[in-house]
């Protein structure tokens, strides 16, 4: 600003231009011309009459802003008025003769550097060193900006660097000498799984990757088992699938490859912007991500008015959503798994195709405009190469899941087990019914009343206990239960045992979260759906000890079998339980708190678990209960089914029931595979599905005849029991009465499960096959987005991944490449970048290889040996003169730990896992949502579910505190510490000091480094409080500490 | 690069060493280039230092509190369409609300008037009715402003989300309150984080969201051997080992600067370090309340069960406030939906609640004042909404958006008034309505800022976002 101009004059350009455009612009400016007139210069403004100079008052731009309501500048629906102290500002400047220099109009959007075509630029002739294409553009850009760079960086920190940037790991001491050539080493890292771990999170950011949350089990947000889309992006960078196609599954690989899981899971993408609550959140969530991440246009700008800075108007923005329109979301059956909550895959799937798409009139979704539904497409101003949308008709395995045929043959196994089972209990009725106490002698496996088994739990003992699922140690003379779950892990009891039995434990509730249970059961069967149990339970509105019962997989907590007593998590506890018959008796450290008559008996395991809890179990004896034991009797009434020959009655008709049940799953999948998968005569197909809708019915009504038995003393039970019957009764009627060639209803085999629309709806609203044809809207986007034509895809992406070596973007606004987004000084190289990337197959792995193998990759980060002149042009580095010091994502600072302490555990993919500081694996493995983040991971600026396009790196105390602080820097401090020492040849302090050195900064000490630490070395020597400890243990405390120190070290957690 | 802290908001060395960085970044380079970020600066004089923030989850019924309501007890049973009051349901009225979960079992319209289930009483020299639940309140109405309009849209607990951001449930998250003052004052403590968060936090967890992470608040626990995450080594390492390491650090880092000159980064962290340091020995000794006289603390309600937790952590705040901590955030009623949520059982449960936290926040408001400190230190109890004039479930309340209370204390507020009303039955907030971000810009006054001179490039705010001052209450 020139210093002639009075302090009191308005300057154009800082006061008033900041103003006109935030204010104005939007509609008088190069997007709108509302009444022709435009703002953008002092003679645009002149020409269209708005602007009298010198004459405030006879200016309309005043007039119109000082307006009444009706009249005022900006309209009440487009922006707040002016405030007084702006209008004074602008009136001001008017009176002062609206000084402004001269300036040209910007130009038509459509000429926005962004939207032109990406050439591949001619590259710069070669100025003798500069023989790779990124450092022959860089350099012609220093030279004419009269910069130069700095030298390479010592080969150990680059290679660090490298390390870091690729794999997300550091190097061991041998890989930083690797004296290979640099191509080489690069390769090598490529092709590691690590990679594909490294980038996969920097994508998972992008692409907001978070695991489900909700409330309770209710899934509110994203979806269970959304870790397969997680190992989709690990795999298809290591597979270095091209971006196009990673782009075009993650949009629509349900409509590219419907039959192949491995491309479908891409679409976890979209499942992840699942919301329960409302449909046009999850819409606009969907809308506004995929804007930004793929194009870099900010679409959720225009959801409620006309965008105010790019060529998007609402329009756009709800013809965008309409590509999205009929999409749902859906858990596919995984093979071998049968049920949704341990395994399925998120995915999507057109389901309302035919839902009409309306815009909200100012983006209020309880004002649609009724009268203009609105046809899907691409924002007009770059849809000129967008491909018709065309319909795609699918396989019958994705539109009926249920005709899969691994989920045709699960539900033929269950049917068959439950009948099974069903057999089982009618044995058993029917031997009680013979009045045979419990089993004919010697069907027992024991029957020995010196039967005895105890186990102090001071080592495993396998003989004894089969320990199924994690978590189980031996420690300290007990069995550890350490992981808190409701997983069914267990430690089942090896040797059969008597029927009248009785167990005596010794346990501590070590921890837990909610229910802190732990559970004692017996005549548990294989499958675990038939169980008696007891438990305590130390969860705090109500902790108790309880005897229950689980048939059929469904649990029973009867009143009268439970005694609330304030147990407590830390407290160990002595229990008792015998079991004489149905007679169950416990006692809590001596005390008889509870006498429960069991409904019925089977054979079965014995086992030891937790539900929601750690439990430490120091000891237990479980022998055959002396038939001299008196036990106390149950005050409970005997459950409905203990009349012995009521009991072979119900279980008769369970067994019928069961029956009933398999014919009908059997006739169901031949009508469904009639109706789907196979091309019979109508009149086969209609007779299949005749004999299915009738099997149904009857095995309706076989359940409702064995309900109204089991259920006779629940007079609510019963009543639904019986509308059960009648009303399938009726509907048999009318089956056998209807035309024959009338093709009847029948409930088709459900494959998959469909995440809920909205909390009103239950699962079983939904049908289980879905429309056939899906309406190709989001393989249309897809193609467009991945269109060589498409000037932003390319860019966008590059620009993500040169900021993520380089530390800085070469666009700013990496999600912004809209017309606020000024032309970047590297043009050409993101130009150049992004017409190899697409040349090469959008290979990631191409563009890294191309970006980590130049010159300007390699350089120094110091500014020490820069000259003068560089440092003053270019203080922020723009012209990439040197590297810039990047500091640690949050995963990088926990895997290296973990890594350098060797104890990372490597295993790769899998569901998410509970974070905390008992996990070992890769932090892209922890599980990442709104109530589950790593505590140490946040202190580093952990991705931000919501939206993450770029990792603060912020620079806060607590990360001190965590780095000095956390169990894990301290564990692994020692571990580091004595790794190294195991590996030199020598005790001497300074040896461990140059090898920590290199370990973990990855260069040598400077002298004055070395006497800091010796002097360290020498002051923990002296500390008062290790004076008691003998020499070896001293010098491991102080190499730990000295480890930690170095830990801590700025230049452990920056990339140098 | 974001120097500052965990809610340590804009230290010294912020400003200092702030670069282009995340503020500035996305979409910011050609929007408006007259920004730069705040200095850390009042925009002008300011009245208060600190605000202490009390918010009561779950929905405090107004009625049952700050704004007694006879005519309910005058016409309980009847429907609100038989009452004098009918038009209070007219749609046009009732349309602001946006409806999260359609269809909901809660924040329905509730029509059978419920009559009031607890008596009121006038208090002080400005004669204000408070329930006779809240009696200690009561007392010291002289030093409160009662302001009995507020209004919100979410008809469910996303208002918690709301009240404290501004900004509905389905709306994009947005800084909270609370950064925004980190966000815009500097720090009148370097051993402290300047943003603290105590009690049980609703559902979202953050509150810096665009501003950035340095702007969440800190949880802290009343526990002076626990008070942070990380606050003392979970290992094998003593007092004097520890701070060696730190001294190593320090002196490693600053060879290093000689090796890597102009690195703000690195003169950040070497910063970050001593802080940490101090502030390891500065937090829990905060919260050790040896020094506290038993008078003061029986003030507080540490004499009795149901009153010392809240107590504990109203005197906490007191003396963070003491120590000039900007924002002190404390949540009360735990559960997922908040306690205070009585959709049955209102009598038994408000009762309850409502004698943790009378006596406390008036010995808060008591201890303040004789310390001279009441008149920088600016105290809000507030609630996410109301509750139905209605019943529900026999013997509760629905949650209500369309008028509440809240109460506003200290930093230059006029105590011993009334602001705005709801009309007789409390239904609609009809005299001086306040959204809820009127509250945020009231007290963004007081500390000296201009809430539409809070904003960050990139980062669209609405006029809503800034809310209006409520200059009635001004002194």
């Amino acid at each position: 600003m020139s210093a002639a101009i009075a302090v009191d004059d308005v300057d154009y350009l800082t006061q008033i231009k900041p103003l006109l455009s935030e204010k104005c612009y939007s509609c008088h400016g190069v997007l709108k011309q509302e009444s022709g007139l435009r703002l953008e210069t002092r003679s645009l403004m002149i020409d269209g009459g708005a602007l009298n100079p010198g004459d405030p008052d006879g200016s309309e731009l005043l007039a119109r802003i000082t307006a009444d309501e009706d009249e005022r500048m900006p309209p009440a629906e487009d922006g707040a008025a002016l405030q007084p102290e702006q209008i004074k500002l602008l009136h001001r400047w008017i009176q002062q003769g609206a000084r402004a220099p001269e300036e040209t109009p910007p130009p038509a959007p459509t000429e926005h550097w962004a939207f032109q075509p990406i050439t591949r630029p001619t590259l710069p002739e070669s100025s003798g060193q500069a023989d790779h294409p990124v450092d022959a553009l860089l350099a012609a850009k220093r030279v004419a900006g009269n910069v130069r760079p700095v030298g390479p960086a010592d080969r150990s920190m680059i290679i660090r660097r490298l390390y870091l940037d690729l794999i997300g790991l550091p190097p061991t001491t041998e890989q930083l000498r690797d004296e290979r050539p640099w191509e080489q080493i690069v390769d090598d890292l490529l092709a590691r799984t690590e990679h594909g771990e490294r980038w996969a999170r920097h994508w998972m950011d992008v692409w907001r990757y978070s695991d489900w949350y909700g409330l309770g089990q209710q899934i509110r947000y994203s979806q269970k088992h959304i870790w397969h889309w997680r190992d989709w992006i690990v795999r298809s960078l290591n597979d270095d699938k091209g971006y196009d196609r990673m782009v075009s599954e993650m949009l629509a690989g349900d409509e590219l490859a419907p039959t192949d899981p491995d491309a479908i899971a891409g679409t976890g993408y979209l499942a992840r912007n699942y919301y329960l609550f409302n449909r046009t959140t999850w819409l606009d969530s969907t809308i506004e991500h995929t804007g930004k991440a793929f194009l870099g246009l900010t679409l959720n700008c225009a959801k409620c008015h006309d965008h105010k800075y790019d060529p998007i108007s609402q329009l756009d923005y709800y013809r965008f959503r309409a590509l999205f329109e009929p999409h749902q979301v859906r858990l596919d059956p995984i093979p071998g798994v049968t049920d949704f909550e341990k395994d399925g895959l998120p995915r999507v799937f057109d389901d309302s195709v035919d839902r009409p798409t309306f815009v909200h009139l100012r983006g209020d979704p309880m004002n649609p405009d009724k009268e203009n539904p609105v046809s899907p497409g691409v924002p007009a101003i770059l849809a000129d190469f967008a491909a018709p949308i065309q319909p795609v008709q699918l396989p019958p395995d994705a539109f009926a899941p249920g005709t899969r045929s691994h989920v045709q043959q699960a539900a033929i196994q269950k049917a068959e087990s439950q009948v099974e089972s069903a057999k089982r209990e009618l044995a058993a009725a029917k031997r009680r019914l013979a009045d045979q106490p419990a089993e004919e002698p010697g069907t027992r496996p024991v029957d020995d009343p010196s039967w005895s088994v105890t186990d102090l739990f001071d080592e495993p003992a396998p003989e004894l206990w089969r320990l199924i699922g994690d978590g189980w140690q031996y420690r300290d003379g007990a069995l550890h239960q350490t992981k808190s779950t409701r997983q069914s892990q267990m430690a089942r009891l090896v040797p059969p045992l008597p029927r009248d039995f009785e167990v005596d434990c010794v346990y501590t509730t070590t921890g837990g979260s909610t229910y802190k249970s732990v559970t004692f059961r017996f005549d548990q069967s294989e499958d675990g759906k038939y169980s008696n149990y007891v438990y305590t339970s130390a969860h705090a509105p109500g902790p108790k000890v309880q005897v229950a019962y689980a048939r059929g997989g469904d649990s029973t907590y009867p009143a009268e079998g439970r005694k609330a007593i304030p147990i407590k998590v830390g407290q160990r506890y002595h229990l008792r339980v015998a079991v004489r018959d149905r007679l169950v008796n416990v006692w809590l450290d001596d005390q008889l708190v509870v006498a429960y008559q069991l409904p019925d008996r089977s054979d079965g395991f014995v086992s030891l678990s937790g539900f929601d809890a750690t439990v430490a179990f120091d000891e237990i004896t479980v022998k055959a209960l002396s038939p001299d034991s008196e036990l106390t009797a149950a005050g409970n009434q005997a459950a409905p089914s203990v009349d012995p020959e009521n009991a072979v009655i119900v279980a008769e008709l369970k067994l019928a029931s069961a029956n009933a049940a398999l014919e009908s799953v059997h006739a169901t999948i031949a009508a469904d595979n009639a109706a789907y998968v196979a091309s019979p005569s109508p009149a086969e197909a209609n007779s299949l599905a005749r004999d299915a809708a009738r099997k149904q019915l009857q095995a309706t009504i076989a359940d409702a005849d064995y309900r109204m038995i089991a259920d006779a003393a629940d007079s609510k039970k019963l009543k639904s029991a019986k509308d059960q019957k009648s009303a399938a009764e009726k509907k048999l009627k009318e089956l056998e009465k209807a035309q024959p060639d009338a093709r009847p209803d029948y409930a088709s085999l459900r494959g998959s499960k469909k995440a809920l629309e909205t909390p009103e709806h239950k699962e079983s609203d939904y049908p289980a096959v879905y429309a056939s044809v899906s309406t190709g809207r989001r393989l249309t986007l897809a193609k467009w987005i991945t269109s060589r034509q498409n000037p932003l895809t390319a860019r966008v992406a590059v620009n993500h991944v040169w900021m993520r070596h380089f530390g800085t973007p070469l666009v700013e606004s990496v999600f912004d490449f809209g017309l606020r987004a000024e032309k970047p000084l590297h043009a050409e190289l993101l130009d150049f970048l992004a017409a190899e990337f697409m040349e090469s197959g959008w290979s990631f792995k191409y563009l890294h290889r191309m970006i980590v193998t130049s010159e300007a990759y390699r350089m120094s980060s110091s500014t020490l040996t820069a000259d003068e002149q560089t440092r003053t042009v270019d203080p922020t580095n723009r012209y990439y003169w040197r590297a810039n010091s990047k500091r640690m994502e949050s995963q990088l600072v926990r895997d290296s730990l973990l890594s350098l302490g060797g104890k990372l555990d490597p295993k790769t993919e899998g569901p998410s896992i509970d974070p905390g500081p008992t996990a070992m694996r890769r932090s892209v493995y922890l599980k990442h949502s709104r109530d589950q983040q790593d505590k140490f991971l946040t202190m580093f600026d952990d991705a931000d579910i919501l939206q993450c396009y770029r990792r603060s790196e912020s620079i806060v105390p607590q990360q001190a505190l965590a780095l000095s602080n956390s169990k894990l820097a301290i564990d692994m401090a020692s571990q580091i510490a004595s790794r190294i020492v195991a590996d030199l040849k020598t005790d001497a302090p300074s040896d461990f000091i140059d090898e920590l050195f290199f370990q973990l900064l990855c260069r040598e000490p400077t002298d004055a480094e070395r006497s800091e630490c010796a002097a360290f070395w020498e002051a923990m020597s002296k500390l008062p409080e290790l004076q008691s400890r003998d020499a070896a243990d001293l010098e491991t405390v102080i190499r730990s500490r000295l480890t930690q120190a170095i830990l801590n070290h700025n230049d452990f957690v920056t990339i140098r | 690069m974001l120097c500052g802290g965990l809610g340590f908001g804009s230290l010294a060395l912020n400003a200092m060493l702030r670069r282009d960085g995340y503020a500035a970044a996305p979409g910011s380079s050609s929007a408006s280039p007259a920004w730069s970020p705040p200095d850390g600066v009042p925009h002008f004089a300011p009245k208060a230092k600190s605000v202490i923030w009390l918010f009561m989850r779950g929905g405090v019924s107004h009625m049952e509190s700050f704004d007694p309501k006879p005519a309910l007890t005058k016409y309980a049973g009847k429907t609100i369409n038989e009452t004098p009051f009918a038009d209070v349901q007219d749609p046009e009225k009732l349309k602001r609300v946006r409806v999260v979960v359609v269809n909901d079992a809660n924040g329905q319209q509730r029509n059978k008037v419920y009559p009031l289930q607890v008596g009121y009483r006038k208090y002080g020299q400005s004669g204000i009715e408070i329930s006779d639940w809240f009696p200690h309140l009561g007392a010291c109405v002289d030093d409160l402003a009662v302001i009995r309009s507020m209004w919100t849209t979410d008809d469910n607990h996303g208002a918690q989300v709301q009240f404290h951001s501004g900004r509905h449930m389905l709306d994009p998250r947005v800084p909270t309150i609370g950064a925004w003052v980190n966000y815009g004052l500097g720090t009148l403590n370097e051993n402290l984080p300047q943003f603290i968060g105590m009690g049980p936090r609703f559902f979202d967890k953050r509150d810096g969201h665009y501003l950035g992470p340095a702007y969440d608040s800190v949880a802290l626990k009343v526990d002076p051997n626990n008070p942070l995450d990380y606050a003392s080594p979970e290992g094998d390492v003593s007092a004097g080992q520890q701070r060696l390491g730190f001294d190593l650090v320090r002196r490693l880092n600053h060879l290093t600067a000689e090796q890597y000159p102009h690195d703000p980064e690195l003169e950040a962290r070497i910063k970050s370090y001593e802080l940490a340091y101090r502030m390891q020995t500065a937090v829990p000794e905060v919260i050790r309340f040896d020094t506290e006289t038993e008078a003061t603390k029986k003030l507080y309600g540490f004499d009795q069960e149901e009153t010392r937790p809240f107590g504990e952590q109203l005197l906490t705040a007191r003396r963070f406030a003491e120590q000039g901590v900007r924002f002190i955030q404390i949540m009360h009623g735990d559960g997922a939906a908040g306690a205070w949520d009585q959709h049955s059982k209102l009598k038994a449960n408000h009762s309850k609640l409502a004698m943790q936290v009378d006596r406390p926040v008036a010995g808060l408001i008591q201890d303040l004042k004789q310390r001279g400190m009441l008149d920088e230190t600016l105290v809000v109890f507030a609630t996410e909404f109301g509750r139905t004039p209605g019943s529900q479930n026999s013997d509760g309340r629905d949650h209500h958006p369309y008028g509440f209370s809240v109460l506003m204390a200290g930093g230059g507020l006029k105590g011993g008034i009334v602001h705005g009303a709801t009309d007789e039955i409390g239904f609609h907030a009809v005299e001086h309505p306040h959204y809820v971000t009127d509250v945020h810009a009231t007290l963004l006054h007081q500390l000296g800022l201009h809430s539409h001179r809070l904003n960050v490039p990139g980062h669209k705010r609405l006029e809503q976002d800034y809310g209006h001052v409520i200059k009635e209450i001004l002194v």
